[in-house]
């Protein structure tokens, strides 16, 4: 037996041609669906790609590490903010800036995991909830930051090419996505990740075993960060304009509820917890519109609620979802996929 | 100047000590911080809103119409949902709490809406004494001795009754206190009414000078947050008297330094905290064997 | 100079080490020397502070006083993933495994300290030939020796957490080997093991030390074990040393046995 493929499968990507076989059908699907599908449905993967993004950096930290975050729009806007202002202020090109953004999310998050060495639990809460809260205050009121009436992003000029369309943003978001989501998978198949994850488990057993515990905290930080900082410099040019209120603490709670939808822990379920939520996000938005419910919630609004006030109803669904989650299936819709293909596999033919 | 800035941090700082003996009761039985706090408190109040304006209720029956509520909401969620968990480590009772905070705030949106009200009240912010330069409202007057005086009831709850007592056992050693007869989960719900209706008297407080709307607490929460924090998120009076540090050092900055980032106090005092003494100003710190 | 058998060359020394926890004396001026290649044990009734030596050396407390050579060099309070790059690694009395890794990734973790891929390349890499694909198949080869040696085959790509209890301490220890250790500390490693396991364990403590080379200092109860392979023995109680010598002695003297059983009684009998 040829002893070193049997280690490459353990760490392959793809280790079986079905595998294979779906991955490339995947790719197939990304390609082809901007042509295929209205404009609004390519709107809509650009935010989940986006929202993929940060899951799996939250990820990263939060399932695979065992920290906890309550502040990580800051870094959103950390993102979007200067991957703005590096374009407008300082002419950089749009990569370039985007990447520089992110570093500095990085930064931001590594400043972060520095009391995360001395914190735990619900201290840690609270101090990465104080973190985003200021940055999002400290945003919105100075006007190098546009204040509270925001900035306009520029125009995506990539390598000449003005992409203004959401389909064009799509071919450069969706190739950024998967790189990315690559990049965390591989990462966590190797040394840094398990030393993240050994940290989660058991952090004094991971320092006597020569993990740093310094270094691989705030470097958990600082990648998680770094995601969240590149998905946010995306965000901004996704929607065109940004303002201090759109990265408010709702937001990482929502970031929050991607991961554990999606299941901590699992890059795969990041990616269904990204997209899942995102998709759920938008849909409860236009509430109103669906067939019956909406007929029915609307009917509810008039006699008992108010009417304006009904998109709150999103609201209403992401926390049932998040307790429901957390009281049933802590593993998300990873520990559903999981149970779902033991149940098949045990199928008696 | 200066003594009106103290007054209002006096009165700010009641408002923030209500909030953080709330999170403490919380946290010292289910030892969990209570994200969803500001929400309970902020819904409490627009019921008592409701039956107040809605309904033309006496004040009397709103409010207590109100605390009754904010009781039943709380120890609704610790029985329906927190004692439920299957995994509590800290990130789910955590994560189930913001669920609490984001139904909660939907809840509120839909039913009231984004309309700015005003919750009248039988003490007015426009009432004032002159106190030498500086005035006091009766509202402030109000605010700081309802507070006090809830303080007190607490302390002596806590001391001599028999409830109170239990809780202190539970929180210390939950198996002990159900060796000894105590009903562990009865007083874990109780604990939850108890901190919803303290947290409803503080939006109630606040309602009159800030405006009512699904978003009135969750400044406050942070605050409220930053003071237990500061004094200790083991300790009730540490949690107090942080609540009234931060108030005054709050208004004290924005007089002096920057109106503009006065908010940014508290979360600098929480890293600071954080970083050096986190386990609070007032707080036993206790070495635990590894 | 400073008292006792300590001569300039020891491979690990431990000097007048004192540890108190706010006003619990744990450890009381504990003093010993350790050859290389040998096996020292430490043992004393539950509570008489062995753990907290170990805890000590581990860089997981750092002591009141005291202080911890080896090899020449003095490594006291040093933190404890700095004593790990040293070549000392150890196991713990209440398991402390990666529970939802694998047994195959516990191990890995141990050779933490002999890799290199960072974050960059740990994230780029794409093919057989990359660096970090080459590190990862190396150090599993390595790791495969040890599950060979401690016949964890069948547990190889289990979670660790699902484990039985005997097999548990057995990845513990393979973990703490594939760290490549000069100096081993094993906490009560056969606690809990039926006395199939435990021969199988005083086999591979020996075969350690003979064929690794590696020194271990081990903390027991099991006497039988003791006797069995220790070179010299360490007795404390309350946090004092009683006595240390070649296990025969130590096995014999009165305060030790006072210590364990009373009075009248001779240790050979426990098991």
């Amino acid at each position: 037996m040829d002893m070193k493929r049997d280690y490459y499968e353990d760490i392959q990507l793809l280790d079986s041609k079905v595998l294979w076989f779906w991955f490339l059908m995947l790719i197939a699907a990304l390609v082809t669906l901007p042509f295929v599908t209205p404009k609004y449905y390519i709107y809509m993967a650009n935010y989940m790609a986006i929202n993929v993004i940060v899951t799996v950096g939250l990820n990263i930290l939060v399932g695979y590490t065992g920290q906890i975050s309550l502040g990580h729009a800051g870094f959103f806007a950390i993102g979007a903010y200067f991957t703005v202002l590096f374009m407008t202020g300082l002419h950089l090109p749009f990569l370039l800036a985007l990447v520089l953004a992110a570093l500095v999310a990085a930064f931001f998050g590594f400043i972060l995991g520095l009391p995360a060495l001395r914190l735990e639990g619900p201290y840690l809460a609270i101090a990465t909830l104080g973190f985003g809260m200021a940055i999002t205050q400290v945003i919105g009121r100075w006007q190098l930051f546009g204040g509270r009436m925001g900035l306009e992003t520029p125009s995506l000029m990539f390598f000449g090419l003005d992409l203004a369309t959401d389909t064009q943003r799509y071919f450069l978001i969706i190739p950024i996505t998967f790189l990315m989501t690559l990049g965390a998978r591989n990462l966590m198949k190797t040394r840094v990740g398990r030393a993240f994850i050994a940290i989660r488990d058991s952090d004094i057993a991971a320092e006597t075993m020569g993990v740093n515990l310094t270094l691989y905290k705030t470097l958990a930080f600082a990648v998680s960060a770094f995601y969240t900082g590149i998905a946010g410099g995306l965000f901004a040019f996704v929607l065109g304009f940004i303002s201090p209120s759109t990265f408010n603490f709702i937001l990482s709670i929502y970031f929050l509820a991607f991961v554990i939808v999606g299941g901590l822990g699992s890059i795969f379920g990041s990616i269904m917890g990204g997209v899942v939520m995102t998709w759920l996000m938008l849909e409860l938005d236009k509430v109103q519109e669906l067939p019956y419910i909406g007929e029915l919630l609307i009917s509810f609004s008039e006699n008992w609620m108010s009417v304006s006030g009904l998109p709150n109803v999103a609201s209403i669904i992401f926390g049932l979802i998040i307790i429901l989650l957390v009281v049933f299936e802590p593993l998300g819709l990873y520990g559903f996929w999981i149970r779902t293909k033991i149940y098949w596999k045990t199928w008696p033919f | 100047m200066f003594l009106q800035l103290i007054i209002s941090g006096l009165s700010f700082g009641s408002l923030y000590a209500l909030i953080a003996l709330a999170m403490v009761i919380i946290y010292k039985t289910s030892e969990v911080p209570n994200f969803g706090q500001g929400e309970m408190a902020m819904i409490s109040t627009f019921v008592a809103y409701s039956l107040l304006v809605s309904y033309n209720h006496s004040y009397a029956l709103s409010f207590v119409g109100a605390f009754l509520f904010a009781a039943a909401l709380g120890a609704f969620l610790e029985f329906a949902f927190l004692r439920r968990a299957k995994d509590p480590n800290i990130l789910s009772l955590i994560l189930i709490t913001l669920g609490f905070e984001m139904v909660l705030y939907g809840v509120a949106s839909w039913k009231w809406g984004a309309d700015q009200r005003n919750l009248p009240f039988p003490v007015s912010d426009f009432d004032i004494i002159n106190l030498g330069p500086a005035v006091i409202s009766y509202l402030n007057i109000a605010t700081l001795l309802i507070t006090l005086m809830l303080m007190l009831l607490l302390f002596l709850f806590f001391r001599y009754t028999k409830v109170g007592i239990a809780m202190k056992a539970t929180q210390q050693n939950a198996m002990a206190a159900r060796i000894n007869g105590i009903r562990t989960n009865r007083i874990l719900s109780m604990t939850w009414a108890m901190s919803s209706i303290i947290g409803a008297v503080a939006g109630m407080l606040l309602a009159p000078i800030a405006t009512l709307d699904p978003n009135l607490m969750l400044d406050p929460l942070l605050k409220g947050f930053a003071s237990a924090v500061l004094g200790g998120m083991t300790t009730l009076v540490g949690a107090a008297l942080g609540g009234y540090i931060l108030g005054i050092i709050e208004n004290l900055f924005g007089g002096y330094v920057s109106l503009e980032f006065k908010s940014i106090v508290a979360f600098g005092i929480i890293v600071l905290v954080l970083c050096f003494k986190p386990s609070g100003l007032f707080a036993r710190h206790y070495v635990r064997k590894v | 100079m400073d008292g006792g058998n300590t001569t300039k060359d020891a491979f690990f020394s431990v000097k007048s080490l004192t540890m108190s926890f706010g006003g619990l004396m744990a450890v009381d001026n504990v003093n010993f020397e350790v050859k290389q290649g040998t096996i020292f044990s430490i043992i004393g009734p539950n509570g008489a502070g062995k753990t907290t030596i170990f805890n000590c050396i581990s860089g997981l407390y750092v002591p009141d006083s005291g202080q911890i050579l080896y090899q020449g060099e003095n490594v006291t309070g040093l933190k404890p993933h700095r004593i790990a790059k040293k070549g000392i690694a150890r196991t713990f009395q209440n398991i402390e495994l990666f529970s939802r890794m694998t047994t195959m990734e516990n191990l890995m973790l141990g050779r933490h300290i002999h890799m290199k891929t960072g974050p960059w390349s740990g994230a780029t890499f794409h093919r057989r030939g990359s660096k970090a694909a080459r590190e990862e198949i190396q150090h599993r080869e390595r790791v495969e020796q040890i599950i060979d040696l401690l016949d964890l085959q069948s547990a190889r790509d289990q979670f660790v957490g699902a484990l039985p209890y005997g097999t548990q301490k057995l990845v513990e220890l393979g973990r703490a080997l594939a760290l490549e250790p000069k100096l081993l500390l094993l906490d009560e490693p056969s606690a809990g093991m039926n006395s199939e396991e435990k021969q199988d364990l005083i086999f591979w403590v020996k075969d350690i030390q003979d064929e690794l080379g590696v020194t271990i200092l081990l903390i027991e109860h099991d006497m039988k074990m003791v006797m069995d392979i220790s070179d010299r023995v360490l007795a404390i109680n309350f946090g004092k040393p009683i006595t240390e010598g070649v296990p025969e002695e130590v096995q014999r003297h009165p305060e030790v046995l006072k210590a364990y059983l009373g009075e009248d009684e001779s240790i050979g009998h426990a098991a």
